[in-house]
């Protein structure tokens, strides 16, 4: 079974400096990347790096993620949005 | 043989020791085809996610064979015509860093999406030729800067990244011109991960099998460790490494570490049953 991986990005300021869901996950589930394409002669604004659920298939929802985010911005939910 | 040195060796040993493939005359032609491709605003595809997506996932975990296989056909498309990788060795490295110019040491963007790596940790990325100069514009890809490197220094860089075990490869950025130099690990790199947890071939097999030689071998049990496909084991019964030639890559890192040199590389093309496994 797949689980959905939900990120609040409001909640989710500065993923680039804070990266501790990424450092958490055993299996490197999540992934960062930007939300706009890269623009001449500057650097994305870190509001503008996002976490995604990538590698769905090696999560095992241990919810380390959704308890180490200090904004409570990660949803780990498995089949039909119930809640793990 | 490998389909890539068919179409662009020209005659050349092997299509990556081909200048040809290096060229600006490509680099051009490149542009437009990544452009078209949409590719450098998709947010997971310094992820190594390029093309396969939720979609995917879903059908293997439902056993969907047949969608499974035609995403897969799809990925193949699209990697092997913008961007994907092979394996090669460090002396293959070597021979590419004397002709191949200019020569760019950056930070890796999958060590940056997987780990969220600071950029002074992260200087494990090759950029080559023609697009290292415009590297001041677009300062989002080339965060942390960029350092020019002399052939020389470029062997030393490469040397330690090799001891520290890190799989050499060379990257198409619109095949076939080649344009970077990536230093690889599980998991971390996110074309190792889609081609050995999805079977999604982003990153071709080297055309090396590495063999053992089970008089030479003393059973140290140091190469295991330096195998980022899981196609060297130690056997506990015999004592001695063994390698699965179906999953070697041909990376040469397992052979780098053998004190007593029972490891040697073979070209694949001489063994018939792994000839074209890629």
């Amino acid at each position: 079974m797949l689980p959905t991986i939900q990120v609040n990005d409001d909640k989710c300021p500065d993923p680039l400096t804070c990266r501790k869901c990424l450092l958490t996950c055993p299996t490197r589930v999540l992934g960062l990347g930007t939300n706009v394409a890269p623009k001449k002669y500057r650097e994305t604004p870190p509001g503008n790096f996002i976490v995604r659920g990538v590698r769905l298939q090696v999560c095992s929802a241990c919810m380390k993620c959704v308890e180490i985010c200090p904004n409570g911005a990660i949803q780990v939910t498995l089949d039909r949005g119930v809640a793990a | 043989m490998c389909m890539w040195c068919e179409r662009y060796g020209e005659g050349f040993e092997r299509w990556y020791l081909n200048p040809a493939n290096y060229a600006r005359r490509l680099y051009k032609i490149r542009k437009e085809e990544i452009d078209a491709a949409g590719a450098e605003s998709n947010p997971q595809a310094a992820g190594g996610m390029l093309g396969v997506g939720r979609e995917f996932l879903e059908a293997q975990d439902r056993g969907d064979t047949e969608t499974v296989e035609r995403l897969r056909k799809a990925a193949h498309d699209f990697s092997w015509t913008i961007h994907f990788g092979q394996v090669i060795t460090l002396e293959e490295v070597h021979q590419v860093l004397e002709f191949m110019y200019p020569i760019g040491l950056m930070t890796c963007a999958c060590r940056r999406s997987m780990r969220g790596l600071p950029d002074n940790e992260n200087f494990t990325c090759v950029g080559m030729g023609p697009g290292m100069y415009k590297w001041e514009r677009w300062s989002d890809t080339y965060r942390g800067g960029l350092s020019f490197l002399k052939p020389e220094e470029a062997k030393e860089v490469i040397d330690s990244l090799s001891l520290r075990g890190l799989v050499h490869c060379l990257y198409t950025f619109g095949t076939p011109y080649l344009g970077g130099l990536c230093n690889c690990d599980y998991p971390d790199c996110g074309g190792l991960r889609t081609v050995l947890d999805m079977d999604v071939r982003v990153v071709w097999k080297g055309h090396y099998i590495a063999e053992v030689d089970t008089e030479l071998c003393n059973g140290c049990a140091l190469c295991p460790k330096r195998c980022q496909f899981k196609a060297l084991s130690f056997s506990p019964s015999a004592l001695k490494a063994y390698i699965d030639p179906m999953k070697c890559f041909g990376c040469g890192l397992c052979r780098n570490v053998c004190k007593v040199n029972a490891i040697r590389m073979v070209d694949r093309a001489t063994l018939p049953t792994v000839a074209n496994v890629w």
